[in-house]
């Protein structure tokens, strides 16, 4: 197999092999040095050298990574290492020798539905019926399928919130289509794209400049993969892109949204696509205080926070490393001895809810500020 | 393969535990790899795997992190590699001040936890995040801590270690203490511990001789020195501001006149000594231990080469001296680039010093390395005959060590 991408080229011989990614939450439960982040890199050098030639096993082994980035916040010699393991994974695909079957699976119902679910395309809005939106403005909500589908009440949350701080937004309805993450992790770019020209489509239409989403993995790929898209694709890009956590703050410090204090102690769990990716980490944090929680950090936390195992098509392919490394992060805020973890991220909430077993209580941010939120001056 | 302990015997984990972080050119075409890869969980283990090892005829080869690059774990002829990642426990005895630990603990996990307790570790490598006390110790390092402690060895109180015999526990550390598993496998240490102590690092812009007398100068626990040629491409690589001077920088329970920024920020980047690959992407490393007196002089005549060096004070005035030169390891001009390596150890060896270990490519230094050679080249032939424990490593024998030995005339 020949690799084409010339970063995967450059990067696998700056790596050291140093091991210093044996935090990766993959390895630390698996143990094998295919699973780690060195044995990844040392497995790209070798097909680029010629002296491996990757088969079903390999490839298999490859998507145990969450693509957290875990990894590439340690690295010895700052190697982007989350962007060689999508690069990687695509050119398997790209190869005949990718994705797995799972995957597949999910990229043929995202073709049908617009989403990964499954779940029918006219019931994307339907948690929305309750609501009444502009058919367009400068801001638009982009909800995303696990807060379409599956954590419907972080989207209520969401439209609450802006409804209650008097902002002015439309949502796409049943026309919105998934980001494209899933598909952007496991190497199948063509989809991701299909879904870029959709929703942009429609992003046009409605005349929007500013896209919020509550989804860490939304906000990470409209944010960040998309402008590159863009380019790539010869589109046009200029949108802002925010997660609810920017807006929220905005309201606050212009004085539109005050909360009904509480003192419970809650510890936060980064979500990998809002920090590490997005280099968000204080925010969050601001905010739970603004409303008077009493923050209590886990051992591992922002940049260096343990991943919830769900990410880069872990949680649909490897269902019970995913919940291994889910159980070790609830492990981790158990420890903390605050009654909550809050999250910033549907699929977050999803899987640490699932990890849970209701030892503690999982909740999203924009849960917490929708149920204390008090409009101030919407004027 | 034996049942209960956890294996793989597939290509990818029998390739990707065969190397080590050395990339020789060449030379791998006349590398096997593993056999089998296992990872045993108890003491119990490792026997049944040795006596396996032993029925079958099977080479063995102990595997901590691999982070070392003189090829002590590569499984030259094939056959068992154990990695130690599942043998990690650890525990402290607070009263006492020891730890005793498994092979696969990984140093910093452990001074993180002993921290708490508010004891620390003497002495340990500046690969600490990912390297193991089994490694360290089969290579006998010196590293951080060393100017006060000397190397792992001397802070070792006791082994426990498995051969085809059994179990043996053993005082006698130096007849596996730098032998990389060769008369033996570690399969517990206990290990000497200090109060922890809060302590400050200086920087001074200093000349190699000044370094000397400024490193022996009270009994400061860490001494470390960059030559400027160093710092150059560490600014390069970590956009850096740091001055383009020799810099040495001492770690201290003293109150000292140096600079307290630039020595913290030299030695917070202390586990990073390789992030100047990135400039090859490659590098050509020489590590040599030398008399202090005679480093100057070793630091003027590699100069030349345009190498960067970091040098670790160790006490009884000796130091150890890593020096890289970035090149590109993808191009064919990096095998004649290795000639470096030979250099710097000729060099260090007519002012009185010698390499800084032996494993696979160096096995033939190691009658300069190992004060009481002979003697261990009996106790290995007592103790694995059939020259089973990680064989071609620090005893010279087979094809490896005639190569390398060529090349070092060429150089």
């Amino acid at each position: 197999m020949k690799i084409g991408n010339q970063a995967i080229n450059n990067e696998a011989f700056v790596c050291v092999q140093c091991h210093y990614c044996r935090i990766c939450p993959a390895y630390s439960v698996l143990k094998w040095e295919s699973v780690s982040p060195r044995g990844r890199m040392y497995l790209l050098r070798g097909i680029i050298k010629g002296e491996i030639e990757p088969d079903s096993r390999v490839v298999e082994d490859f998507y145990r990574c969450t693509t957290c980035g875990a990894c590439e916040a340690v690295c010895q010699t700052s190697i982007p290492l989350i962007e060689v393991w999508e690069r990687a994974r695509s050119e398997f695909v790209n190869a005949g020798i990718a994705p797995l079957p799972v995957h597949r699976k999910l990229k043929e119902v995202a073709e049908k539905n617009g989403n990964p679910y499954g779940e029918k395309r006219e019931e994307r809005a339907k948690w929305a019926q309750k609501y009444q939106f502009k058919n367009d403005a400068g801001i638009l909500f982009f909800a995303g399928c696990t807060a379409s589908y599956r954590m419907m009440e972080l989207a209520k949350s969401t439209v609450e919130i802006l409804m209650k701080a008097g902002v002015d937004f439309t949502y796409a309805g049943e026309d919105e289509h998934c980001c494209g993450s899933p598909f952007l992790r496991t190497g199948q770019r063509d989809i991701a794209y299909w879904f870029f020209r959709k929703n942009l489509e429609e992003w046009k239409k409605r005349g929007v400049k500013t896209i919020v989403t509550t989804c860490s993995g939304c906000y990470r790929t409209i944010g960040k993969d998309y402008p590159e898209i863009a380019e790539e694709l010869g589109y046009e890009w200029n949108l802002k892109v925010i997660h609810t956590v920017h807006l929220i703050w905005e309201l606050i410090e212009s004085g539109k949204l005050g909360f009904e204090r509480s003192y419970e102690a809650v510890t936060f769990h980064d979500p990998c696509h809002l920090g590490r990716h997005m280099k968000v980490y204080q925010l969050p944090r601001r905010i739970l205080e603004k409303m008077g929680y009493q923050i209590v950090e886990m051992e591992h936390t922002m940049e260096n926070s343990l991943c919830c195992g769900a990410g880069g098509g872990v949680k649909s392919q490897f269902k019970d490393l995913a919940l291994q490394i889910g159980k070790k992060r609830i492990n981790e805020a158990i420890k903390t001895g605050s009654g909550m973890v809050v999250s910033a991220c549907p699929f977050c909430k999803l899987h640490l809810i699932h990890a849970a077993e209701k030892k503690i209580e999982v909740r999203d941010i924009v849960e917490l500020v929708n149920e204390r939120a008090k409009p101030l001056n919407t004027d | 393969m034996i049942e209960g302990i956890p294996f793989r015997d597939d290509l990818l984990e029998r390739y990707l535990c065969s190397h080590d972080i050395s990339t020789p050119p060449l030379l791998k075409r006349f590398f096997k790899i593993a056999d089998v890869v296992f990872q045993p969980e108890k003491e119990e283990d490792v026997l049944r795997i040795l006596k396996l090892a032993e029925e079958k005829r099977i080479p063995v080869v102990p595997r901590g992190a691999a982070t070392s690059g003189y090829g002590g774990v590569i499984p030259v002829k094939g056959g068992f590699v154990l990695d130690f990642t599942r043998m990690d426990r650890f525990e402290v005895d607070e009263d006492q001040k020891i730890l005793v630990s498994e092979p696969g603990a990984v140093w910093w996990d452990i001074e993180k936890e002993l921290n708490r307790k508010g004891l620390s570790l003497r002495v340990y490598p500046t690969s600490a995040l990912s390297s193991t006390v089994g490694g360290w110790i089969a290579q006998n390092g010196y590293g951080v801590g060393s100017l006060a402690f000397g190397s792992i060895a001397e802070n070792v109180l006791r082994l426990r270690v498995a051969d085809f015999r059994g179990v043996r526990e053993a005082q006698n550390i130096h007849l596996y203490a730098g032998l990389e598993g060769t008369t033996g496998i570690i399969t517990k240490a206990w290990i000497k511990l200090r109060e922890f102590e809060e302590m400050k690092a200086y920087a001074f812009h200093v000349s190699p001789e000044k370094a000397v007398s400024l490193a022996y100068s009270s009994g400061h626990h860490s001494a470390l020195f960059l030559d400027r040629n160093y710092i150059k491409m560490k600014n390069e690589v970590f956009d850096d501001r740091i001055p383009e001077r020799d810099t040495l920088v001492i770690v201290t329970g003293d109150k000292m006149d140096g600079d307290e920024t630039l020595g913290q920020e030299i030695w917070e980047s202390r586990f990073y000594p390789m992030k100047i690959k990135r400039l090859g992407p490659g590098i050509v490393p020489a590590e040599v231990i030398i008399p202090c007196e005679n480093l100057p002089e070793y630091l003027h005549r590699i100069s030349k080469y345009s190498a960067g060096s970091e040098v670790w004070f160790i006490r009884k005035n000796i130091c150890s001296v890593l020096s890289f030169l970035p090149w590109d390891e993808r191009k064919i001009s990096y095998a004649f680039k290795l000639k470096f390596s030979f250099k710097a150890l000729k060099i260090a060896k007519k002012l009185g010093g010698k390499s800084y270990s032996s494993g696979l490519y160096l096995s033939r230094e190691s009658e300069n390395i190992l004060e009481n050679y002979q003697e261990l080249l009996r106790f290995k032939k007592e103790i694995d005959p059939d020259n089973l424990l990680n064989p071609m490593k620090v005893f010279p024998s087979g094809m490896i060590s005639k190569i390398i030995r060529i090349a070092e005339v060429f150089s």
